[in-house]
């Protein structure tokens, strides 16, 4: 995975003439005056910052293991199944790629078709080499919400859990991210957004959609009706809480 | 694993500095349409409306970028002289040397680094970056602000595509990101943001 610094010139604007010998000038002059090309960083799937201190994506693969590191991170929550045990899931049949039958296989779960064991077992050996705390708080998706109790009764603990977190700036900054970054965690941004921000529904529904495309099952639902019981230390609020 | 409950924070709900919250705040704000931060104290956004100002007014702006080639709405412009909020028009129609420039048009490159300068001075913030819609004008500025922060290009288009509503990224706008030249872009070190330095 090295991307290539240099991409090759596309220049859709009518000024390409003139352009062209400034650039030469600005590769000999080195970078006195101009940011000097970093290293490409790779954000995670759907990364997004979401106030300051509080930073949104999918689930974060060992390329972006750099961009992350970056973010002097101190907190991450994980919103999602793996890491726990799949009690009554394992009827999905596994579909895996016909030339993947090695070892390897043997090891793991059958229905551990994307490789998930090992993601979990790389992304918990970066997480040693930082300093960062990690809460996996275990959230089913939002399928059937008003049906399936336990399941709800747990995923309404796990969302108390992480707005707790939220609530304590002495945590941030904080990555909150789920498998996708679309269901789960839009539904901890529009809490947040609903009871520690105030923001109007549309809005919240307007950004829930922006990240999920599509798809959205009870969750707006959820958003707009449910309200817990929160408790926030004011000496240790964040910023863009109101009360 | 590596669950840590100890740091968790459990203030008893009795400690006087401690408050109960059961509903959300008695006042609602509204986001200006496409709003969204994108680094400490820089936000973007579509034109802000009336609507909106009751939220604008939390972000404490000092500065707007202006991208659209048209002048914005008057009641947008008292807000801003109203709150002390320094407008930067860059991009206007009558900026442009030559005629036949559609509101449409992608940004120029010199647009575009002139955005990018102000972007890259902490002076200038909180700092909003603002167009009609939001879409595509402010997404080329973002764009290239992503590959001045060293972000692969896939990830500047899927952020870029969040934005653009329905009709999707236009083509001209990713070729606009993929083939700007962050090096011709005008910087002090001293000034830049902390997340650039």
């Amino acid at each position: 995975m090295e991307p290539k610094e240099e991409v090759k010139k596309a220049n859709p604007s009518q000024e390409s003439g003139m352009e062209e010998n400034e650039r030469v000038d600005n590769q000999t002059q080195s970078d006195v005056g101009t940011l000097s090309p970093k290293a490409r960083y790779v954000p995670p799937l759907n990364f997004s910052l979401v106030e300051d201190g509080i930073y949104r994506s999918g689930f974060p693969m060992p390329i972006n293991y750099p961009f992350l590191e970056q973010l002097g991170l101190k907190t991450i929550i994980y919103l999602g199944d793996l890491g726990h045990d799949k009690k009554n899931k394992s009827k999905s049949t596994s579909t895996d790629k016909a030339g993947d039958e090695s070892k390897s296989k043997k090891e793991k779960d059958k229905s551990d078709k994307h490789a998930a064991g090992e993601i979990w077992q790389d992304y918990q050996r970066w997480i040693e080499t930082t300093d960062i705390r990690f809460f996996n708080l275990l959230m089913e998706s939002s399928q059937e919400p008003f049906i399936m109790d336990n399941e709800h009764k747990q995923s309404e603990e796990a969302l108390i859990r992480a707005l707790q977190l939220i609530l304590d700036k002495r945590n941030f900054p904080i990555l909150i991210h789920s498998n996708k970054g679309k269901h789960r965690i839009g539904v901890l941004v529009g809490l947040m957004r609903k009871i520690l921000q105030g923001w109007s529904m549309s809005g919240i529904f307007d950004e829930y959609e922006k990240f999920a495309m599509g798809k959205a099952e009870y969750d707006l639902e959820f958003i707009e009706l449910w309200q817990p019981e929160l408790y926030v230390n004011v000496e240790n609020k964040p910023d863009f809480l109101r009360l | 694993m590596a669950e840590l409950q100890a740091s968790e924070s459990k203030d008893e709900p009795g400690s006087s500095s401690v408050v109960k919250i059961m509903k959300p705040p008695t006042t609602r704000i509204i986001p200006p349409l496409n709003f969204c931060p994108v680094e400490r104290q820089l936000y973007r956004s579509a034109q802000p409306s009336i609507i909106n100002q009751p939220f604008l007014k939390d972000l404490n702006l000092k500065t707007i970028i202006w991208l659209a080639s048209e002048e914005p709405q008057d009641d947008f412009l008292d807000f801003c002289s109203n709150c002390h909020i320094n407008v930067e028009f860059v991009g206007l129609m009558n900026e442009y040397a030559y005629k036949n420039v559609n509101p449409w048009d992608s940004l120029s490159e010199g647009t575009i680094r002139r955005a990018l300068e102000i972007i890259c001075d902490k002076e200038n913030y909180p700092l909003l970056v603002c167009c009609g819609m939001g879409r595509h004008r402010t997404g080329s500025v973002i764009g290239c602000l992503r590959r001045l922060q060293g972000w692969n290009l896939a990830s500047v288009s899927e952020e870029y595509r969040r934005f653009t509503g329905a009709r999707g990224g236009r083509i001209m706008v990713e070729l606009l990101i993929e083939g700007f030249d962050i090096n011709s872009v005008q910087v002090d070190p001293s000034k830049l943001p902390e997340w650039l330095g």
